[in-house]
């Protein structure tokens, strides 16, 4: 692994150039935007980390939406209709 | 890299699991209550795919483990719980912010070309940008090396994608019963 242009300290390695292309390329596969775009060696390291967090957030946020709607759902259904029977069996 | 069907399968099953671990009390809880039970068992339904290999899982588990420990260690107990909940993790990295930036500026001071400059934002740019992945990936902070870290970035994510698919899926089918 060739680390000529970036300079490598005792205990946190820089990540070097290679390793960040090999990155952009696995992170475009999973990101929504960045595989949209056709450019595709400019998209700069530190706009692909921002999306990367940008992303995670938003999964984060996701998760959370779901399980607040998941408990309004089992809040509203009545305990002993069919609907209550339907959504146990998709729970558990 | 993309979340497998047999990964949404595992994290349903897990997720059951946990649920039903739960479910007893589930009548008689708050809207919020049941909220955070459903969300840490996602989390540890979510975590527990990876048995303890990678450094995100674990740091998440003994977070969740924080806020309900009961629940962590039932889900657990097939995977060896305590092993999972006291594995020691890489001590925590203290950068000492001040130091670095008193070093950089001198630095800064014998490079004076223009592409020197941009180049030296460029990458401090990065270092920022990194160290806000840090704060959004589990255990994060405790990587310091930045290699570990995008690794460890990358299966998060997808572990996450199956997550958010299996729960929408879930969730719609279940709004839709309600609808009908």
């Amino acid at each position: 692994m060739s680390n000529r242009r970036s300079r490598q300290s005792s205990s946190a390695p820089r990540i070097s150039d290679d390793q960040m292309i090999d990155l952009v390329t696995k992170l475009r596969q999973i990101l929504p935007e960045i595989g949209q775009r056709r450019r595709s060696d400019k998209v700069s390291a530190s706009k692909v980390l921002q999306e990367t967090c940008n992303y995670i957030r938003n999964l984060n946020r996701e998760v959370d939406n779901l399980s607040e709607r998941l408990s309004q759902l089992l809040e509203s259904v009545d305990e002993d209709s069919p609907e209550a029977a339907v959504i146990r069996s998709l729970l558990m | 890299m993309q979340p497998t069907s047999s990964m949404n399968e595992e994290f349903l099953k897990k997720w059951q699991m946990g649920l039903q671990i739960f479910h007893p009390s589930i009548d008689n809880t708050s809207v919020h209550e049941r909220k955070k039970a459903i969300k840490l068992s996602a989390d540890v339904a979510m975590a527990s795919l990876r048995k303890g290999t990678t450094c995100w899982s674990r740091a998440l588990i003994e977070k969740t483990a924080t806020e309900d420990n009961f629940l962590v260690r039932q889900m657990l107990s097939g995977i060896k719980a305590e092993a999972l909940i006291n594995k020691k993790l890489p001590k925590r990295t203290v950068c000492h912010r001040k130091i670095v930036r008193r070093s950089k500026k001198i630095l800064r001071r014998k490079s004076k070309s223009a592409s020197e400059e941009a180049a030296a934002k460029a990458k401090r740019l990065v270092k920022r940008r990194t160290q806000g992945l840090r704060n959004v990936v589990p255990g994060g902070e405790l990587m310091s090396n930045d290699v570990l870290l995008l690794q460890e970035t990358l299966d998060y994510i997808v572990s996450l994608q199956t997550q958010v698919n299996v729960m929408r899926s879930i969730v719609d089918a279940a709004e839709a019963e309600i609808e009908r």
